[in-house]
């Protein structure tokens, strides 16, 4: 029967893709590939306040990008909050994954309670965050205060070496249980059977997480770090709401620098090239990354 | 591995306080929306006794919800009248799901189902979409908009949010169809039915808890989503991720006003996330991890 099948010529079974994709290539090309060409034809070209139109300036916008201090803090704060934000999501999502990931009575509510903070719009979290790390009023300046960590004189999102750690801090919060959800779903569909052996050979907890476990759970720990690193590469709510890059440049991300630049500076093409600079970093690195440890979708 | 009863008490006490430290703020939040506005700039900070009052919800909905009065709709009008905007978030998100599942479901049934050449990086072209970083989608489409009329509009809003919630539609789908065996298509290719005949009637029908699932996660992503509706709205229409930064006036924020459209906003969420446990983090990752 199967054989009648593959012998029908492909036409007369309708099983020519094309019409099935059609609708799903238009919206890419009009709403992905026409808006990168855009992109590029605006970041050769500037605003002329003078002219009130758009003038050709060559190579003028990347030159200057690369010759723009502020650019390469933004460039820094990026890395630096990525790096940060993806090595303290990843040991701490992976400590309560192992802590949660039970049988036992109520765990399974504990897990269902962890997706909460999944679903908060990132711009109301930053809110949040405002509000607990405020000046005067905030109940994570009050802990902290009364702990003796943090005087009055230094507000946390009104300082330039602390306003990063209190935007990095709202992340963590909402974004931590995003790796625990996932490193739980991979520790649970991992085989029985080494764990036993080792157990039977007197492997102890650190050396089965250490050599089982982590080398098991590899391909889950993957998709998470290169989703999640991702969007923090591209994060923009929460500096938005929470600092608007202040103070100083402190908490300048790439994103609100090249948001800021077209909308609040009106250097349209500078701004364009701005968010093709960031694109093209994280194009080639998710790439590498994908390549390098072989993420298969 | 075989733990004693000490052990799964303490075990059980240590999940426990991790979890209640991430509820904890949503708790606090929550609680700000039915706080009178002097307990909430209180210091110490009250957490657990405090004065309540209906007042927020009352500015930010225009309805009274008074005991004595009985549930009143007030006229609503005052700076702080968010309803239109909920109305705005919640047709944006609707239309921009259902959109969105229309044609990744077609996309997903023939990346699934059909095998062609360049299949591979047509895939890996999709994921590439999710990489763009959303401002460098946002600033060209702001002046493709303003060209096309299409700012501030509910087609610009809707338009936008499906495109930026295809991937994710595209590659789900695709994993949940992965899963009904092709067996069931080829059987019924043999017999005579056409692809479209077996999608409408076999497979789709089969699909119907993957499709809600992914359905579930488009709209929370629309309802969530602040760059675009920041960038391609000015006055027309908004939702409330980008409204809730407008509490922040001169004069003070409203905070309780922010935590009762915040609360409004994030309880529809917490429903729908709970009916998707099942597929969660296989959405999450892009249906790359099964649960």
């Amino acid at each position: 029967m199967v054989t009648r099948a593959l012998r029908a010529p492909r036409f007369m079974v309708s099983d020519h893709p094309l019409p099935w994709l059609l609708p799903l290539i238009v919206i890419l090309v009009v709403f992905a590939v026409y808006p990168l060409f855009y992109n590029i034809y605006l970041s050769f070209h500037e605003f002329a306040p003078r002219k009130r139109e758009i003038v050709p300036v060559g190579f003028d916008n990347w030159a200057q990008l690369f010759a723009d201090p502020r650019m390469w803090s933004a460039f820094y704060v990026t890395l630096f909050y990525t790096g940060v934000c993806l090595t303290i999501q990843l040991v701490l999502g992976m400590a309560i994954a192992l802590l949660i990931d039970s049988d036992d009575p109520g765990f399974g509510f504990l897990r269902g309670l962890l997706t909460l903070t999944l679903v908060i719009p990132p711009a109301i979290t930053g809110m949040m965050f405002l509000l607990m790390q405020d000046a005067q009023f905030g109940l994570i300046t009050w802990m902290l205060q009364s702990l003796g960590i943090l005087t009055q004189a230094t507000p946390i999102l009104a300082t330039p070496s602390l306003a990063l750690w209190g935007v990095i801090l709202a992340d963590v919060w909402q974004w931590t249980p995003f790796m625990v959800l996932i490193f739980v779903a991979g520790l649970r569909s991992l085989p029985r059977d080494p764990f036993e052996s080792a157990m039977i050979d007197g492997a102890n907890s650190w050396q089965i997480f250490r050599r089982i476990t982590l080398p098991m759970m590899g391909k889950v720990i993957a998709i998470a770090v290169l989703i999640r690193g991702i969007d923090l590469f591209r994060m923009f709510d929460y500096v938005f709401v929470m600092t608007s890059g202040g103070p100083g440049t402190s908490t300048y991300t790439l994103s609100l620098y090249a948001w800021q630049q077209t909308f609040s500076f009106i250097k349209w093409g500078y701004g364009a090239t701005l968010s093709l600079f960031a694109l093209i970093v994280i194009l080639v690195a998710a790439n590498l990354f994908v390549a390098i440890f072989k993420v298969r979708w | 591995m075989v733990l004693s009863r000490t052990q799964r008490l303490l075990r059980a006490f240590a999940a426990w306080a991790v979890v209640m430290l991430f509820v904890f703020p949503i708790y606090y939040w929550v609680t700000l929306s039915i706080k009178l506005d002097r307990e909430i700039f209180s210091i110490p900070p009250k957490v657990f006794s405090f004065e309540t009052s209906a007042k927020s919800y009352e500015e930010v909905f225009g309805i009274s919800l008074g005991f004595e009065e009985g549930l009143a709709v007030l006229p609503g009008g005052g700076d702080f009248y968010m309803t239109p905007r909920l109305w705005d978030s919640i047709v944006i998100a609707v239309c921009s799901t259902v959109l969105a599942i229309v044609i990744a479901t077609l996309a997903a049934y023939a990346l699934s189902r059909m095998r062609f050449r360049g299949q591979h990086h047509f895939v890996f072209w999709i994921l590439s979409t999710r990489m763009m970083p959303p401002v460098a989608v946002a600033i060209p489409m702001f002046f493709i908009y303003r060209d096309f009329g299409l700012l501030d509009t509910y087609q610009g809003v809707i338009l936008i949010h499906a495109l930026m919630n295809m991937p994710l539609a595209v590659l789900l789908l695709k994993s949940f169809f992965d899963d009904i065996p092709k067996e069931i298509d080829e059987a019924a290719l043999i017999d005579g039915a056409s692809r479209f005949l077996i999608f409408r009637k076999l497979v789709l029908p089969m699909a119907v808890g993957g499709i809600a699932a992914t359905a579930v996660l488009c709209f929370i992503f629309s309802w969530t989503e602040f760059l675009f509706v920041l960038t391609l709205t000015q006055t027309g229409l908004k939702t409330v991720p980008v409204v809730s930064s407008t509490f922040v006036t001169s004069t003070g924020t409203a905070w309780g006003n922010m935590a009762a459209l915040g609360t409004a906003a994030i309880l529809p969420a917490f429903v729908f996330i709970l009916l998707v446990q099942k597929n969660l983090v296989r959405g999450l990752t892009l249906g790359s991890v099964k649960q």
